[in-house]
């Protein structure tokens, strides 16, 4: 429920956080984007500094957004080019603007934080990551109270604990070895340098992920509930039925659990042993990755080194070296060449004779572990339980 | 011949408001998106001409249109985001004596009987910003070939501008999109090549092709009309049977679209259950009717499907905008469906739709459709007034 004033305050939060008038507002792009384009863009400037009405200021920041829109879905991904993207977060900026200028309703305030997430997904900064800044300030207005959702969630965990289904024996001869902590010499000398997996024991015990902000489903709502993120629906990727698709954080756990976001970015710390690599700390890519128990990724390889770090739940993984690829069978199409065909808890051995012959080295993930995966080392990954992880890749 | 434009009218391409090119306060809004068919200046504007009571044809990009007007005195004019005076409105001076015109975002390409030339619309400088020479092709050599199609090649949408065709695909016409081309041949067979991610080269698949690649799934059924969208294709056979494949994520190829009723759902902001997501496999077989207790959607459509517009009519000709699909029947009515966020499918309404939908204004008017030529995000239609009286 809204007061008037509290709405008048939201328009003057966002207000001071936009450049002070027409003059101060940025809109330089490349020789890409037409002149055309531009010229919408400065009709749209010109509306949030003057008079116009709310259906105008919104007509014309979609239409920003649909062109750029169209120009991010051409070509592939990789080529699209920059500016573009800024020119999508620019339409999405003034989309939110017209949003939230004249009291929005609750409605009104969720939409704007999906273009915003939009904004951020697809886009490229602008502005000193404006859409970043004007998300925080529209969370404020989303936030619910969490206190009763937290603990039954917290219940509804416990019970999903006790059923874990199918938790592999880790055969001794075939377990990835384990180390607690260490040094940097070390792991590079033993494992990077020779591209050898280990699981490093006692390395995250400080996130606060794992102190003071516990990941839960209760905080996770509380934190990010309202937020768009991208989902992979499906247990596996290379089912007929899998998709991409973009859902609230509060959708997926409403549809999927059961009942990009830089907030949860601070509970957690990219390992120390990430600077051994030749890329800068700007160069690592962090993922998260959530999902019920069951969720695997069929076995295939990344052109990166990777830290998988376990916060909550466990995983059964196991690693194939790029020396045994001949025998794991991987697609020939050019999208999924970096994927096996075979399912590897159970493979079908007349397709894929040689699979069986493939040595490798497993292990079941717990929290506080992070598991090594040299580059190009094949993984496959099962969640044993509802699974939270985060991935840093990084060269 | 008169001509009728609805859909995207956001720099005056469709029709001219004063109040809209200040960019100020004002109910611009119904100007923006023209949703019903209106008639194209035909007397002489205030900047003095540009009339189109002669035989013209039209060509559209996303911001302007273009005018082609074919008589002893050919010329293209341009209407929409044009800024200086020179190039607003009058016949372009630079383009007296061109046989035929393409028109992009970003330059309009006119050819002559000795030459190509390509203006750059940004700039609007008084040369052009890439010429070629061209011989002329011998007088027996057949029908001359339209733009984008050349002697011995085609003008692609980015450097090099210049590409060379086979002789032996023999190119009838082409059609292009910023990442996929379609070429008709003599023998009405179609070729298609570019980035195949959304199934927009009708093999059946997702990957691309570098070199034109004949659509087997429409080998033996000679085509006679062509045109593609940004990411779908369009084709007409010799019998007036409409095929389409690409992308349906607007309902562009007439076929049911999820991402459509998802979009319309949350319009009317109802909930519903995830429904099935589809990848469309079969050649030349489109979803039938009766189908209705689980309804399949198609996203995706990888090989070539036979669009049933109904009541069954023969199709004269299609034009593709970046998202939606208009054809022309032989009995004079015009059928559109895909996006229609800017009333470019011209049924009053600012809806898309992943069915064919007849134009009625255009019956109510007793107006026969002619041609219909798509710019981006509009809608262009050639009528001839129906002498007969119809029931």
């Amino acid at each position: 429920m809204k007061t008037v004033s509290s709405t008048a305050t939201l328009w003057s939060k966002i207000s001071a956080a936009l450049p002070r008038d027409e003059e101060e507002f940025p809109l330089q792009f490349g020789d890409k984007v037409e002149s055309s384009v531009v010229e919408m863009l400065k009709r749209c400037r010109r509306q949030l500094y003057s008079d116009a009405t709310a259906a105008s200021r919104m007509l014309n920041a979609q239409i920003v957004v649909d062109v750029s829109w169209e120009k991010l879905n051409t070509g592939t991904w990789r080529h699209v080019d920059k500016e573009w993207r800024r020119v999508y977060s620019c339409g999405c900026l003034f989309k939110v603007a017209a949003l939230c200028r004249d009291d929005p309703s609750a409605d009104e305030v969720v939409q704007a934080v999906r273009t915003c997430d939009m904004g951020l997904l697809m886009g490229a900064d602008i502005m000193d990551d404006i859409l970043q800044v004007i998300v925080r300030i529209l969370q404020g207005e989303v936030r619910k109270p969490t206190e009763l959702e937290e603990e039954s969630e917290h219940t509804e965990v416990k019970r999903m604990k006790t059923e874990i289904p199918r938790a592999p024996v880790i055969k001794e001869e075939l377990a990835i070895p384990r180390i607690k902590c260490p040094s940097l010499e070390s792991f590079s000398t033993n494992y990077l340098l020779p591209l050898k997996p280990v699981v490093l024991e006692g390395t995250i015990g400080h996130w606060p992920a794992l102190n003071e902000h516990p990941w839960s489903i209760g905080y996770l709502r509380s934190v990010a509930g309202c937020r768009t993120v991208p989902v992979e629906v499906g247990s596996r990727y290379t089912d007929e039925g899998w998709s991409q698709t973009l859902l609230t954080v509060n959708e997926f756990i409403d549809r999927h659990i059961w009942n990009k976001i830089p907030e949860l970015k601070e509970d957690i710390r990219p390992p120390d042993y990430c600077c051994l690599g030749e890329g800068d700390e700007d160069d690592i890519t962090v993922n998260a990755w959530f999902g019920p128990g069951g969720t695997v990724s069929p076995l295939h390889q990344d052109p990166q080194q990777n830290f998988l770090a376990q916060v909550v739940g466990s995983k059964y993984i196991r690693l194939y070296s790029p020396e045994d690829t001949d025998k794991l069978y991987p697609h020939q199409s050019k999208l999924l060449h970096n994927t096996s065909q075979v399912e590897v808890e159970n493979p079908d051995a007349e397709r894929f004779p040689e699979f069986a012959r493939a040595p490798y080295l497993e292990c079941v993930l717990q929290p506080g572990d992070v598991l090594f995966i040299p580059v190009r080392h094949w993984h496959y990954v099962r969640s044993l339980e509802l699974s939270f992880s985060v991935s840093f890749w990084w060269s | 011949m008169r001509w009728f434009g609805f859909g995207f009218n956001a720099f005056g391409q469709i029709r001219v408001h004063e109040k809209l090119m200040e960019g100020a306060r004002g109910d611009a809004a119904n100007d923006v998106k023209v949703s019903g068919p209106t008639e194209l200046a035909s007397k002489a504007d205030r900047r003095g001409c540009c009339c189109l009571k002669t035989a013209c044809q039209i060509r559209a990009s996303w911001s302007r249109r273009a005018s082609l007007h074919f008589d002893s005195d050919s010329c293209v004019c341009l209407a929409g985001f044009v800024s200086s005076e020179a190039w607003s409105g009058l016949p372009l001076r630079e383009s007296r004596g061109c046989r035929d015109a393409l028109i992009s975002e970003s330059c309009l390409t006119l050819a002559f009987s000795d030459r190509l030339e390509s203006w750059d619309l940004q700039k609007e400088e008084k040369t052009p910003s890439w010429s070629m020479e061209i011989t002329p092709p011998p007088e027996s050599s057949g029908p001359s070939v339209g733009l984008p199609l050349v002697p011995g090649g085609y003008i692609a949408t980015k450097p090099p501008l210049y590409r060379s065709l086979s002789p032996q695909l023999r190119a009838k016409s082409l059609a292009l999109s910023s990442e996929h081309a379609i070429l008709l041949s003599a023998s009405g067979a179609v070729y298609t090549w570019g980035l195949g991610s959304h199934g927009q080269l009708g093999h059946g698949g997702l990957s691309s092709e570098e070199e034109p690649r004949a659509v087997e799934a429409l080998l033996g059924m000679p085509m006679s009309c062509i045109a593609t969208g940004s990411w779908h294709t369009v084709c007409i056979s010799d019998g007036g049977d409409l095929y389409v494949w690409g992308w349906n994520e607007s309902g562009q190829l007439g076929l049911p679209s999820r991402g459509l009723r998802k979009a319309l759902q949350q319009q009317s902001s109802q909930q519903t259950g995830a429904l099935h997501q589809d990848v469309g496999t079969s050649p030349a077989e489109g979803p039938q009717e009766g189908e209705q207790h689980e309804e399949v959607f198609i996203s995706i459509q990888a090989f070539p499907a036979l669009l049933d517009i109904t009541p069954s009519c023969e199709i004269r000709s299609v034009s593709c905008g970046c998202r939606h699909t208009a054809a022309v029947t032989t009995t004079g009515d015009l059928y559109t469906w895909g996006w229609g966020d800017y009333g470019q499918l011209g049924h009053q309404t600012l809806i898309s739709s992943d069915e064919p939908q007849r134009v009625e204004f255009f019956r109510e008017q007793q107006m026969q459709v002619a041609d219909v030529v798509c710019g981006s995000w509009n809608t262009f239609a050639a009528v001839v007034k129906d002498e007969v009286s119809c029931s």
